[in-house]
Order: structure tokens, then C-alpha cells, then sequence
């Protein structure tokens, strides 16, 4: 600020305005220096202050001798500035503002004219103007250019150092040293006192031996120089490449080089299909050889090729597929077991849906749509006997025990029980004489199926008791002792969907009060009094004694077909329309123990034998499929499950094949029917 | 190996040549042969005509080149080959084409009348020319089983077997005899070698041995109980009860037969095949095979029994042998059950069989792999073939049809 005024000033931009900031900050300087001096008159002050101090004086001075003293003090003059004065003197008068008339054509005129004017300044504490001598004009320059405003001061004279690293004869100071630099310190020896109780109370401890062992190790020092190391045997060597030919050649014969249908040719080829990756060409001299124009190309792809390189070998696991099939006996160790179809038991219209063998197995009766069930001699395919019924037969069932002669034949609503009259005739006689010595009991019950005893043609026919359901009966299953038969009226939306009917007695009780679903087939268990209940989805397996659910197998399938149990009674297969046969372990497990997809349709019946471990399963595309199945009586040791023939023959009619399997009592034969209308004889 | 050393000769004296070593090219069949031994017999006789020959390789029929049979047989072809010839067996004629009524489930013949057995109920009797003589209907079932001249038996799935006298002159049947006993159809029945007793197989796995003597007043005691099965008997003749009764059998018998006085042999579903001695009722020996067997035949001549089981093969067995389990020979060429065998009686080699792939077949022993002649007239199933010691062949089947065969080769080899 300073400075920058001056130089304006300096500049010819003589703007009068700015110098009564100037000289104020000089009368200011001027006070505390006057009234600085008086009290430290120290003759030691440099010459610089020494020369500022008489240039302020100077000033002062001049204005004393007008003897104007302005006694307001330090404060800005603005204060005053629309006042006449512009403060006070020592009398205390006002000092009355010079009389200041000149307007801006004076002003340029004294400008103009007056050859002082540059160095002419306002002095703002009395508002006249002062006209500033050679020697200050000198100092201003001076201090402009930013030098001491003393001429004579030098600032660059020699320093003196007085403590310096040189080691001095005399003391600098004269003082003589203390006593206790000569005594030991009573501090110290309490510090050490201290120090030395503590290692004797053994808080302090010495200091730890230094570690010896290195802080690195050598990695390969204990490895054994003779072994392989894996990174040895990880190494693959790089493929060896082909020795450059003559094609390789810069000038290779003539026959190396392509003619121009071969070089089009080449040109056309991918690029992976070449014979060679270049083209041969010819130079007169090897300095004719330009540079590989692919250069950069090839080494880029040559860095790819290291980048990409595996670098782990491979392990490639060798196994044999053979080995990932489980160890199953062959099928030609778990003779025997039926492989060809022997007899083929023709006669019925029409699709055949249910058929049974006697219990002795000399008999065969099959039901069909054509409204008739038939009795055929097994072992030569004979039909003995035609029984016709008033509808579409929908199941068939011989009585189980040995000394009935009776057969279940359901169609519409209706069960028949007839007796054929084959086998003994003791047997025979001795079933009619059991139907007809039935004697009314007391009170009647209400039933709701109605018994009644056929008379006439029917009776000659072999009809012996017919029972009128309230809705169509779909299967009927003998109980093993041949006294009980179930029969399944499916139906969504009631509780009356199965009955057991007692024939001795001729009664009929409805065993479920509620409807779990759809009924697809029913099952007595063949020694113990369970009864297993096929729905869509679930098979429920009832104690009968206890009345209560036992046991419920989830099938895992859509829709169950059919249901057959293994004689022991411990295992139970279901096929479904989904084309899976579901083997249950009752023991294991309420899921299937395994599952089986041989069938590419919808498995209509599943049958088990009798007492070859054998089981079999009959669907819509028409084959029957022979599985061994083996229970073992060791609890440990799982059910073995082998397929192990296929059986073809039924010819496929409307989309459906087989629609019944069952096995022979005794021989190790399997009897299917068919919706081509007829009866098929596998052994 | 284009020649081979080899020596002919048979046991025919009409046929004989030169016992000379010849070396003929290996590669002859055997039309070449016969040309050869044709050519022999001209150069020896003048009159000779000219016969086809059957060749017999360490007594294996020839059916292939001469040089592919010894390198199957492993025979060295530095030595003189052995080779017998006999008469070629000509084909069975077909003589006669019997229409019945219903399925023939049985046959037996003799020289003059052929009895069968059907499906109808009834039995019927033939003569050779395929005349109906007689209908013997009684049964009311299903008929099955039948037996010697004049006295007629009849077995069926009525369980019972009925003994009939037929007086040939007056051609008139009178029922003598109906013998009850059995619990489940009869299946089987044979007459012994005496003609005194016969023994029938059922379904109730039961043998039962009678009496074939004919007597007026032997009407066995009956359960006082019944009034109306006395009735029937009255109509249906006097009842009788078995003699003797032998059970071992697991399953049903399915055919039985003498081997001699002493001996019977019965054949079961459960897969077994029995010798019972007949005096006693003990089990001799037990055959045990792996099918069910539904028909043996024993021949005399080479003591050798015949079976037919639930699948393609018959299988011969000597029923001397202890270890009961072992097959001499199958004969495998049928494709479904065999359901009849019958030795020839007089050709100890030879044997007939009837199958369910509707073909009866001509065997003989020494040519296991094909048998010598199919018949393959029936249309449906073959149930039952006979073959009588004049060397006729009859076949009934389910397509109601018996036909006969006269077979003259055996005839002319018998004395061989």
C-alpha cells in the first residue's frame, strides 16, 4: 500500500486524494518515534533509524513552524470531512480547513503550469499543501525501490560469529564451575538403587537370548535329489516342430512353387483347411527378402497361444462304463422265469380287462368288454365254458382257497359269484351246498348292496349270487381265506367307494366313513389282517382289527393303476400311469424302495408270483415286463430287483396293450391279456 | 484237404460192396456219395436200380459236406474214415384225413381201428380207412384216454375212467365199468403189458392202478349216503375202486406209462419224471428236469425214454441211470411245446412228436440237430400222435383233424 501509492504517484497519475494517507502514516510514525526518543536516547540505533527519524522530524518541524498542531490524534480524518475544521490546536481552537477554492480547471491548470506540482502533497491533518524538498523526494525513491532510506547503511557487511564450533582459549563466560559437578549425583545412585532392587525382585528380567534360527529357510534344502518331483513329471514338452524344407525356402525350386490355379485355390481354403500355412515364394537373393509382413500378427498370436496354453496336465479320469453299472446277477442265472409266449387263448371279441387263474392252476377265467367271461384249460388253450353276463366285464377273481369253486365277476354294478363246475366235483358240490345252506338271519339289515340268489337260466349258467351295488364296481379282490371280497366302486365325492363283502354270511360293511380321494384298487394282505387302499397318489394300509391307518406309502407318481403284494406280505409294488413301477419295502420305508421305468406307456396291472420270485407288469405299449425279484428273510440284506424279460406279443388296439397280467399258482408262467381280445401264455 | 481216405459199409447183405478203402473228394454231400455207391453196386450187379443213400459218421447222420462234418468232429483226415450207409428213409405218405367234431385230444390205434378221443365228450373208432364205426359217448365231460381192443377205456376231466366192452361183429359198446377215485380230471391212463390191470394219472397228483378184468357182480361198495350217484352208476356202469394208489408227485401227473409188468414210469408238472415199481407202490428213481413235462414215451428196443416238455425240445433219458438229472440228447427243432412223443415200435432210433407250433416231426436219434421229416399238415395245435407196429402214423390236433401216415421205411428196416 505503501509503496504502491508512491509509485503511483511516481507514475504521473497525480491523484491528490492519496497523499494525506501518506503523510498522515508519516506524521504517525513521526509521533511514536518522538515519543519514543526522548525515553531511550540509546546512541547504539542504527543509521537507518537514525536517518527515518530525521526526515520525520524534518516534517515536523515544517509543520510546527506554522505552528499548527493538530491535537485530535489518530484517527481517521474522514471524521472531519464535512466539517470547516479539521481539528484542534494545542489552545484548543479549531484549526479551520485552508480555504480550498480551486476547481478542476484550476487544478489542471496548476498541473500545467506549477513544475512542483509532482512533488507537491496534502498534508491531512492540517489540509495544506507541502511541497516536498529534494532530499525527501531522494527518500521516497529510495524506499520505492525498495532500498534502506539511509544512503551510507550497508546491509552486506562481514557477520561476526561469537559462538562458533571453534574452540576458544578463554571461556566466554568468566563464571567458576559448581561443586556438584564434581560430586556424584544423589539421583542417579537412587535411580541405580532402584534399578538394582527390582533385578534382584526379579521384575525385571534379562534380556531375552537372541533367536538363532534365520528368519528365511532354504525351501529345497531336505528334498530328496533323487525323487521324481512333481513338477518334473507335470512337464510337457513342447511339440516338436517340422525342420523348414525346401518350401520354406527363399528360393526354393521350381516345383515348390504354386502355379496360379494353385495359388487361387490356396487363396479360396479357410485359412484352417491349408495344406501349407504360406505361400512359397522366390527371391534372387536373400537381401530381396522383404520382411515378414505377419510379423507382428503371428507373435501376437504366438503370446495367445502361451497365454492360453493349460498349464496343468489333465488328469483324464479312465473309467469303464461298464464298471458304473451295478453288479446285477445276469438273467440267465435267475432261471426260471417265463421267455416265450407258448399258448395264446383265443375266442373274446374284445378287450379282455381282467383275468385269473384257479388255485389249482388248471383254470384260467377272463373277463371282457364283450359281455362274456370265459373258462379256458391252460395247458392247452381250450375254452370250456362261455358265460355270458349283461354287461362289460370289469374284473375277474378265482376264489383264492382250494376248497370253493367260485369266481367273482364284476360288470356294471353288479358282482355274480359263479361257480364253473370244473375241477373236483366234490369241490364243486360242496360250494353250492355252502350258497344254498345259507339260512336267513332274525332281523334283517339295511344294506346297501342287495344280495339275491339267481334262479333259472342263470342258475344253470353257474350264476349262484348276484350283488347289486348303488354305483359300477370296478375290481374285486378275494381275501386268502376266500370268505371276504372287496369291491372298488371308484367315486370323487363319496364315502362309499370300497366293500367287504363276507359271502359265508352274506353281509356287506362299508369300512371307510370318510373319502380320501379317488380309489384306484384294493388288497388284502395275504397273512395278516391289513388292507392296502390304492388312491391316485397314496396307498393306505389299514389294521383291520384295530380299525385304524397303519401305514401310508407315497408313491411318487401321478396316478396309481394298479397294486399287487409280494406273498409275504412285507413288500408291495404299484404301477402307475406314468409308466413307473414303485417297489415298496414296508419295513424301510413309506417311499419306494426302488423305482422302475422300463414301460414307455402307462402300466396298466402289476402281479407278483406265488412263490418264484418273480414279478411282472403289464402296460399299453403292449409288452409285459418280467422282473426278479428276490426277498430275502435276512432283514438286512435288501430286495434284489432284476429285470429280466421282455415279452412281446399283444398287438396294440385303440392304444392299449396289455391291460391284465397275472401268474401261474405254481409253474413259473405269466398270463396276460390284451385289448386285442386275447389271453397270451408266456413260459 | 481235397481227398479223403474212406471206407463203406452197411449191414444191408442187398447193398454190400467191396470192403475197400476209397479215396473221394472231402468236399461230397451226401448225393455225391450215394452216386458213388449207386455207381459201385451197378459195376457189381447189373440189375441193381438206383437207390438213395443216408450216410452215418461214427453213427451221426451226414447232413453237410463230408469235409465240414470231420472238422467238426475233430476226425484225422490221414485215416481211413469209417462210413456206414443204409437206405435212404422215404417221407412218410399221407393216407387218411379224419374230420371230427370238436378237438382230438387222443389217439391210439392197432393194426385194425383207431380209437380217439375229443373234445366233444365222446370217444369214436375208426377203421384204417378212416370210417366211423362207433361213438362212445358217455362221459360228461371232456374225454380224453383210451386203450386196448374190445375192452375200450376212456379217461376224463370228469374224473372218472370208464371200462367199455365193444363187441366188433354187432358193433356194440356196453359201459362195464366206471371207476371213481380220483379228485381232479384224469389225464393219463395205460394199460400194462398183461392186460390185467391199467393205471391212470390225474390232475389230483394221485396214480391209481385198476383192475382191466371185466366181472359181472364186482360193484364196489359205495357211500350208502348218495342216493343219486347210485343212480348214475346203474346207467353208466358198475363202480369201481382203484387197487392201489401211489402219490409222490408234486403237481399233476400228466402221463404215465409200463415199462414192464413190474415197472411204471409217470411224468409230472412238477417237473420229475417217476419209476414206481408196480407190485409195491415204491419209488424207484426220480428224473428231475427243468420244465413241465407233458408226455414220455418209452421204447423197448433202445430202453430209452422220450419226453416233451413245456418248451421246444425233447429230451431223452435212460431211466436206468442214477443220477436221474441227465439228458442224453435233446432233440431241438419244434418251436413251441411238445405235447406228444411216440418211440416207433419197431425202429429203435426213430420217434415222433407232435407240438404246439402245429408241425408233428419225424426224428431220428442219430440226427439230433434236424429232424428226418416234418408234417405239417395240422393247422392248429397238435395234441396227440400214435405210431402202430405196422408202421402207420396218426396226429390228431385242435383243428379237429386226425391224420394217418403210412411210414414204409421202418417197415423195410425192421429187419435190419
Amino acid at each position: 500500500m505503501w509503496c504502491g501509492n508512491i509509485r503511483r504517484r511516481s507514475a504521473g497519475c497525480q491523484q491528490r486524494g492519496f497523499w494525506p494517507s501518506f503523510l498522515e502514516a508519516s506524521v504517525k510514525n513521526a509521533h511514536t518515534i518522538s515519543s519514543q526518543s526522548p525515553i531511550s536516547p540509546s546512541p547504539p540505533q542504527s543509521e537507518q533509524e537514525v536517518d527515518k527519524i530525521s526526515l520525520l522530524v524534518f516534517i515536523t518541524f515544517s509543520v510546527r513552524s506554522q505552528d499548527i498542531r493538530n491535537t485530535v490524534g489518530n484517527i481517521p480524518m474522514e471524521w472531519y470531512k464535512d466539517y470547516p475544521h479539521i481539528g484542534y490546536d494545542l489552545d484548543g481552537k479549531k484549526i479551520f480547513k485552508p480555504i480550498r477554492n480551486k476547481d478542476e480547471l484550476d487544478e489542471f491548470l496548476d498541473k500545467m503550469e506549477n513544475p512542483d506540482y509532482w512533488r507537491t502533497v496534502q498534508d491531512k491533518m492540517t489540509g495544506a499543501d507541502i511541497r516536498l524538498s529534494d532530499e525527501q523526494v531522494d527518500l521516497v525513491h529510495r524506499l520505492q525501490q525498495g532500498k534502506f532510506g539511509d544512503v551510507n547503511f550497508n546491509e552486506y557487511e562481514p557477520a561476526i560469529d561469537f559462538f562458533s564450533n571453534e574452540v576458544m582459549i578463554h571461556p566466554v563466560t568468566n563464571r567458576p564451575q559448581d561443586k556438584r559437578s564434581f560430586i556424584p549425583s544423589l539421583i542417579e545412585k537412587e535411580k541405580v538403587g532402584k534399578l538394582v532392587h527390582a533385578i534382584k525382585m526379579g521384575w525385571i528380567k534379562p534380556r531375552r537370548p537372541k533367536e538363532t534360527t534365520p528368519q528365511y529357510y532354504d525351501l529345497w534344502a531336505k528334498e530328496d535329489p533323487n525323487s521324481i518331483l512333481g513338477r518334473h513329471k507335470m512337464h510337457v514338452p513342447a511339440p516338436k516342430m517340422k525342420l523348414p524344407g525346401h518350401q520354406e525356402s527363399y528360393n526354393p525350386p521350381p516345383e515348390y512353387l504354386l502355379s496360379e490355379e494353385e495359388r487361387l485355390a490356396w487363396e479360396q481354403q479357410d485359412p484352417e483347411d491349408r495344406k501349407l500355412s504360406f505361400l512359397p515364394q522366390k527371391f534372387a537373393c536373400l537381401r530381396a527378402v522383404p520382411a515378414y509382413s505377419r510379423f507382428i500378427h503371428e507373435r501376437f498370436e504366438r503370446c495367445l497361444d502361451l497365454y492360453l496354453c493349460p498349464r496343468q496336465r489333465k488328469m483324464r479320469v479312465n473309467v469303464n462304463p461298464e464298471d458304473l453299472i451295478p453288479k446285477l446277477p445276469k438273467p440267465k442265472d435267475l432261471q426260471p422265469f417265463p421267455t416265450t409266449q407258448s399258448l395264446v387263448y383265443r375266442g373274446h371279441s374284445s378287450l379282455v380287462r381282467s383275468i385269473s387263474v384257479s388255485p389249482s392252476g388248471q383254470w384260467l377265467v377272463s373277463g371282457s368288454d364283450d359281455c362274456t367271461v370265459r373258462f379256458w384249460e391252460v395247458s392247452t388253450a381250450r375254452c370250456l365254458k362261455t358265460v355270458e353276463v349283461g354287461g362289460a366285464v370289469k374284473g375277474v377273481a378265482w376264489n383264492p382257497n382250494p376248497s370253493i369253486c367260485l369266481v367273482a365277476v364284476s360288470y356294471d354294478d353288479t358282482v355274480v359269484l359263479l361257480n364253473p363246475g370244473l375241477g373236483d366235483r366234490l369241490v364243486c358240490t360242496a360250494t353250492d351246498q355252502l350258497i344254498s345252506s345259507y339260512e336267513e338271519p332274525e332281523e334283517v339289515m339295511d344294506q346297501s348292496v342287495q344280495w339275491a340268489v339267481a334262479e333259472g337260466e342263470g342258475h344253470e349258467q353257474g350264476h349262484r349270487l348276484i350283488l347289486k351295488h348303488p354305483k359300477a364296481v370296478r375290481q374285486v379282490t378275494w381275501h386268502g381265506k376266500g370268505d371276504y371280497l372287496a369291491c372298488v366302486m371308484p367315486d370323487n365325492g363319496s364315502s362309499l367307494q370300497v366293500v367287504i363283502h363276507q359271502v359265508s354270511k352274506r353281509r356287506t360293511q362299508n369300512p371307510f366313513r370318510k373319502n380320501k380321494g379317488l380309489v384306484q384298487c384294493v388288497s388284502f394282505h395275504p397273512i395278516r389282517p391289513y388292507f392296502f387302499v390304492a388312491t391316485q397318489r397314496y396307498v393306505r394300509v389299514y389294521n383291520l382289527i384295530k380299525q385304524e391307518l397303519t401305514k401310508k406309502l407315497m408313491a411318487n407318481c401321478k396316478w396309481i393303476s394298479s397294486m399287487a403284494i409280494h406273498p409275504g406280505g412285507d413288500n408291495v409294488i404299484c404301477g402307475s400311469y406314468d409308466c413307473r413301477l414303485a417297489w415298496f419295502d414296508l419295513d424301510l420305508s413309506t417311499k419306494p424302495y426302488k423305482v422302475l421305468r422300463h414301460h414307455k406307456k402307462a402300466l396298466r396291472s402289476v402281479a407278483y408270483h406265488r412263490h418264484y420270485p418273480l414279478f411282472a407288469s403289464g402296460s399299453d405299449d403292449g409288452s409285459v415286463i418280467v422282473c426278479h425279484g428276490m426277498v430275502y428273510n435276512d432283514l438286512l440284506q435288501n430286495p434284489l430287483i432284476v429285470p429280466v424279460k421282455v415279452l412281446k406279443g399283444h398287438t396294440i388296439t385303440h392304444d392299449l396293450g396289455v391291460l391284465d397280467v397275472t401268474f401261474h399258482p405254481t409253474q413259473p408262467w405269466v398270463f396276460s391279456s390284451g385289448a386285442d381280445g386275447t389271453v397270451r401264455l408266456f413260459t | 484237404m481235397s481227398q479223403v481216405q474212406a471206407r463203406f459199409f452197411t449191414e444191408n447183405k442187398k447193398y454190400l460192396i467191396d470192403d475197400v478203402p476209397f479215396s473221394i473228394p472231402a468236399a461230397s454231400e451226401v448225393t455225391d456219395l450215394s452216386g458213388v455207391i449207386n455207381k459201385l453196386l451197378e459195376a457189381k450187379n447189373d440189375g441193381h436200380k438206383h437207390v438213395e443213400f443216408d450216410f452215418l459218421v461214427q453213427g451221426q447222420f451226414l447232413r453237410t459236406s463230408l469235409a465240414s462234418r470231420m472238422e467238426t468232429e475233430n476226425i484225422s483226415t490221414e485215416e481211413v474214415v469209417e462210413i456206414e450207409y443204409v437206405e435212404k428213409f422215404t417221407a412218410p405218405q399221407p393216407e387218411e384225413c379224419v374230420m371230427h367234431d370238436d378237438w382230438i385230444s387222443s389217439v391210439e390205434a392197432d393194426s385194425e381201428w383207431i380209437l380217439t378221443g375229443s373234445y366233444d365228450k365222446t370217444a369214436r373208432i375208426w377203421s384204417m380207412e378212416g370210417k366211423a364205426v362207433m361213438t362212445v359217448a358217455g362221459h360228461t365231460d371232456v374225454n380224453l384216454y383210451n386203450g386196448l381192443s374190445s375192452l375200450l377205456l376212456t379217461a376224463s376231466l370228469d374224473q372218472t375212467i370208464m371200462l367199455w366192452e365193444w363187441n366188433s361183429e354187432r358193433n356194440k359198446v356196453k359201459a362195464r365199468h366206471c371207476c371213481r377215485g380220483h379228485a381232479g380230471s384224469v389225464d393219463t391212463v395205460a394199460v400194462d403189458p398183461t392186460r390185467t390191470k391199467f393205471c391212470s394219472g390225474s390232475w389230483d397228483k394221485m396214480l391209481k392202478i385198476w383192475s382191466a378184468v371185466p366181472t359181472e357182480e364186482e360193484d364196489e361198495i359205495e357211500e350208502p349216503n348218495r342216493p343219486r350217484k347210485k343212480q348214475k352208476t346203474e346207467q353208466m356202469g358198475l363202480t369201481r375202486t382203484p387197487l392201489m394208489t401211489f402219490s409222490g408227485h408234486n403237481e399233476a401227473v400228466s402221463s404215465v406209462l409200463w415199462m414192464d409188468a413190474e415197472e411204471l414210469c409217470s411224468a409230472s408238472w412238477d417237473h420229475t419224471i417217476r419209476l414206481w415199481d408196480a407190485e409195491t407202490g415204491g419209488q424207484k428213481n426220480t428224473i428231475t428236469g427243468s420244465k413241465v413235462f407233458n408226455c414220455i414215451s418209452y421204447s423197448p428196443l433202445c430202453r430209452r425214454l422220450a419226453s416233451g416238455s413245456t418248451d421246444r425240445h425233447v429230451r431223452l433219458w435212460d431211466p436206468r441211470s442214477k443220477d436221474g438229472s441227465l439228458v442224453l440228447l435233446s432233440l431241438t427243432s419244434h418251436n413251441g411245446w411238445v405235447t406228444a412223443v411216440r418211440w416207433s415200435p419197431s425202429h429203435e432210433h426213430q420217434l415222433v412228436s407232435g407240438s404246439l407250433d402245429n408241425v408233428v416231426k419225424l426224428w431220428d436219434t442219430r440226427s439230433c440237430k434236424a429232424p428226418l421229416y416234418d408234417l405239417a399238415a395240422h393247422e392248429d395245435k397238435v395234441m396227440c400222435v400214435d405210431w402202430t407196429e405196422n408202421g402207420l402214423i396218426l396226429s390228431g390236433g385242435a383243428d379237429n383233424k386226425l391224420y394217418t401216415y403210412r411210414y414204409s421205411a421202418c417197415v423195410l428196416d425192421a429187419g435190419a
